[in-house]
């Protein structure tokens, strides 16, 4: 237990955490813009894993960035393709979710087999490459404390710093621009936008190529720096873990941004715990980031009744 | 020289059904101009077709004399056209002034200029004399504000030529006052109004003009101070109408239903009935007066087993309902017209036939065994279609396909097909034409004449009037006056006590409570 405690309250779990956050926190903007306009997007899961195996074989063949891009990319497709099906055919939005979330599940087996000559498992035979750290290993030299930002700052992916920005400016996005007024209207009341002359269909359609592309990002970070190279069904429930995050975080970037770190820390906790403890099966503790977010739903659920209740309704 | 010409303007729906035929209108600059006539006349395709949400098949619009087509309402607004919907466009969490200025945002940047659309929101407000405090949201302000709301979106857009669809139908007398205190200050300031509306006193009131449409075409255009409202109701209709209803003296001494201490408390918290006393007796109807969202139709709800009661008791037929179902309590012969045909009264997409049995699935005349006698459904429909004069195709018709008015003569039939004892009556005449509307009066009081005790909650004012023995005002939650139904009694007296405005003393009431 000890051992436990002393590794939570270290720097190098903090550093754990934030790896572990980042490729959940950029589904979970994702899934909030989405939301936001009214769209609600179950495919983020398909989105991220398409976006990982993207990432993972451009990565092979160009620079880090553009595999980056390239993941990003996968990702705004899918989400374009998923507003054609559901704002221009009509069909029903979450079965248009789903349909990717299966395509993606068995496409990206199929993708690899092809792309590495027939491993139906792993990209492991495939030379990808990983997104960078950013070092900020100078800041030791600030006497006093420096030693200690840099053991909490230095090391992160470029990404999760993209990320951390990226929380800001959906902030900023939704509450200080005309889009995002757009936006929100678009996803409460759609008749009033509608009156008012916005296209409303393509605001959706904005919403879910942009929160494609984030989902997309995210799978990016997952496996070209949580992971380096792709695994079948490596996302492993993130892009549902994602939809929860939006609704615990009350539908707004900040709470996003929280919920996304509570996931995160316990993921984080899944990955130390087996060392630490032998006798327990190491499935066992994999499981504790979807016990905590079914809880967590559960918790937010009862505590939003009882806040109904306590006013009086019954 | 007129502002807006239309026409010959005519318009078929995809089906067939014509809307528009050859009509014509003409709006001088500056004058408050009524278009009247009954549902399904084609005031609101006339409208859409000015606001370019439909496009005519014939006809030509003049703008300031010059021939335009609007393919999408921006194109009208970019004209100097705005309209306010009787269902208005706002978002509840918006502010007022997010309200007003979306789609048009003022920007420093890409940021919206936050403090510029405040101030032009409330210069606005203070010009055209349309008091309302832009922060609030709008989901938080009375009905009338938010109409408020939606003129200034159309002023912001720089509208010239103001519509406004049956502006009155949501409001209480003393807020129709005010709008109209607005109109003018509008028509004051160089703008034109458009104002669709079929209560005919407002009408004679306000404009300068009316233009007359009947089943599609136009009547006529007169000059306000040349008709009567007799005479107006006449052109409309296109043969002498009778705006009152007999009723015969009944006696009133069995008290069928009683509410006593009711509390509702609805979902999002707030308490909408707050303590609520009445008693209903056979051969009367109580009409219940209030602006909507005072607790009427929640009262009747509750009455009917379709919400929850957070305190009080609710007796049916000397026999405590609390614990009754809905079947249970029809069973003790409550009948209940609801105020939402589509979404509560009515299965759209099955037909006549089914809708008429559908609260009798029970009853072996109907159901045999667990299965539906079919003829006897049939004969059932086609006896009722007869003497409700429902004008639809046939039994097997979907009620879906049927024009407001006959839809809800689909409700009323079957309410009222069998006598009830207690009859709940919400908004039986929205929207439906003139012709349905004496019919379902005269159906109404005639279920009174026959012994049935009745509740009717009506935002129309004059239909409370026409129909009720006694009117209680709820305000609140709270009944804050009562009165029999006297000639001497105006809107304008029961309108004082909606608003909140004055409050009846227990002494006053007692003789109109029961």
């Amino acid at each position: 237990m000890m051992e436990l405690l002393i590794t939570v309250f270290s720097a190098t779990f903090f550093v754990t955490i934030i790896r572990t956050t980042t490729p959940l926190l950029l589904a979970t903007l994702g899934g909030l813009i989405a939301d936001l306009g009214g769209a609600l997007n179950v495919a983020l899961e398909g989105m991220m894993l398409i976006g990982c195996l993207t990432a993972v074989i451009v990565s092979v063949y160009a620079p880090w960035y553009v595999a980056v891009a390239a993941g990003l990319g996968a990702g705004a497709l899918l989400g374009l393709i998923m507003a054609f099906f559901a704002f221009r055919l009509k069909a029903d939005i979450i079965l248009v979710g789903f349909a990717i979330n299966i395509l993606a599940a068995g496409g990206t087996v199929f993708a690899l087999a092809i792309a590495t000559g027939g491993d139906k498992g792993t990209s492991i035979n495939l030379q990808s490459k990983a997104v960078p750290a950013v070092d900020l290993s100078f800041l030791s030299a600030i006497p006093g404390i420096g030693p200690v930002l840099k053991s909490f700052l230095s090391g992160h992916s470029v990404l999760s710093w993209l990320a951390a920005f990226l929380v800001f400016a959906v902030w900023y996005f939704l509450y200080r621009t005309p889009w995002g007024l757009w936006l929100r209207g678009v996803g409460e009341y759609p008749a009033a936008p509608e009156a008012a002359g916005i296209p409303v269909n393509k605001i959706r359609t904005l919403s879910l190529v942009v929160s494609g592309a984030l989902a997309g990002l995210g799978g990016a970070q997952l496996a070209m720096f949580n992971y380096v190279g792709f695994t079948r069904d490596m996302t492993a429930g993130r892009g549902f873990i994602a939809l929860g995050a939006v609704l615990l975080g009350a539908r707004h970037p900040v709470g996003a941004l929280l919920a996304a770190l509570l996931f995160g820390a316990f993921e984080a906790l899944a990955v130390v715990m087996p060392g630490l403890f032998n006798d327990i099966p190491a499935e066992l503790i994999r499981m504790i980031p979807f016990v905590v977010t079914i809880a967590a739903l559960v918790l937010f659920s009862i505590r939003a009744q009882r806040a109904l209740a306590l006013r009086g309704v019954k | 020289m007129a502002l807006l010409e239309a026409i010959g303007i005519g318009k078929t729906y995809p089906g067939g059904v014509v809307a528009n035929d050859g009509v014509n209108l003409v709006i001088e600059p500056g004058e408050v101009h009524a278009v009247v006539g009954e549902n399904g006349a084609g005031k609101s395709t006339l409208m859409k077709i000015l606001f370019g949400i439909e496009q005519p098949n014939a006809g030509t619009l003049l703008l300031d004399n010059r021939q335009v087509h609007f393919s999408k309402p921006r194109e009208a607004i970019d004209a100097g056209i705005g309209m306010v919907f009787q269902h208005f466009s706002l978002v509840p969490s918006f502010s007022v002034y997010e309200n007003v200025v979306l789609g048009s945002e003022p920007r420093a940047g890409i940021r919206l200029d936050r403090q510029k659309a405040i101030a032009e929101v409330q210069a606005l407000s203070d010009k055209f004399r349309l008091k309302v405090d832009p922060l609030p949201p709008v989901g938080s302000l009375p009905v009338g504000q938010q109409q408020r709301v939606e003129i200034l979106k159309a002023l912001y857009r720089n509208a010239r030529i103001l519509i406004l669809d049956e502006p009155t139908a949501v409001l209480a007398p003393q807020e129709v006052q005010e709008l109209f205190v607005a109109i003018r200050s509008l028509v004051a300031q160089g703008k034109t109004v458009i104002f669709i509306a079929h209560k005919l006193p407002e009408v004679l009131e306000i404009s300068n003009s009316i233009t007359v449409m009947r089943q599609g075409k136009t009547v006529g255009q007169v000059k306000t101070k040349e008709v009567t409202e007799k005479s107006l109701a006449a052109m409309m209709v296109g043969r002498e109408v009778s705006l009152r209803v007999e009723r015969k003296p009944t006696e009133q001494t069995e008290r069928v239903a009683s509410v006593s201490g009711l509390r509702i408390v609805n979902a999002r918290g707030t308490e909408v009935v707050a303590g609520l006393d009445l008693n209903v007796y056979a051969g009367e109807i109580v009409g219940l007066v209030g602006v909507e969202g005072n607790g009427q139709a929640e009262t009747l709800e509750a009455i009917a087993g379709l919400r929850q009661v957070a305190a009080g008791d609710i007796v049916v037929a000397n026999q405590n309902a609390n614990p009754l179902s809905v079947l249970q309590r029809r069973g003790l012969g409550l009948a209940s017209i609801p105020e939402d045909r589509i979404a509560e009264g009515l299965s759209t997409g099955s037909t006549v036939a089914e809708n008429l049995v559908a609260t009798r699935l029970n009853d072996s005349r109907y159901v045999r065994g667990g299965l539906l006698d079919l003829k006897a459904i049939k004969a059932n429909a086609q006896k009722l279609i007869e003497r409700f004069s429902i004008r639809v195709g046939g039994p097997g018709s979907a009620v879906g396909t049927l024009s407001g008015g006959n839809m809800q003569k689909v409700v009323v039939a079957r309410e009222l097909s069998e006598q009830p004892k207690l009859l709940l009556v919400n908004q039986p005449t929205r929207g439906v034409d003139l012709g349905a509307t004496q019919f379902i009066w005269r159906t109404i009081t005639d279920a009174r004449d026959k012994g049935a005790a009745v509740l009717l909650s009506s935002a129309d004012l004059s239909e409370l009037l026409a129909l009720s023995d006694r009117l209680l005002v709820l305000y609140r939650g709270k009944i804050v006056a009562a009165f029999l139904n006297t000639p001497d009694l105006t809107p304008e007296t029961l309108g004082t006590y909606m608003l909140g405005l004055s409050t009846q003393t227990a002494d006053e009431m007692q003789a109109a409570l029961k």
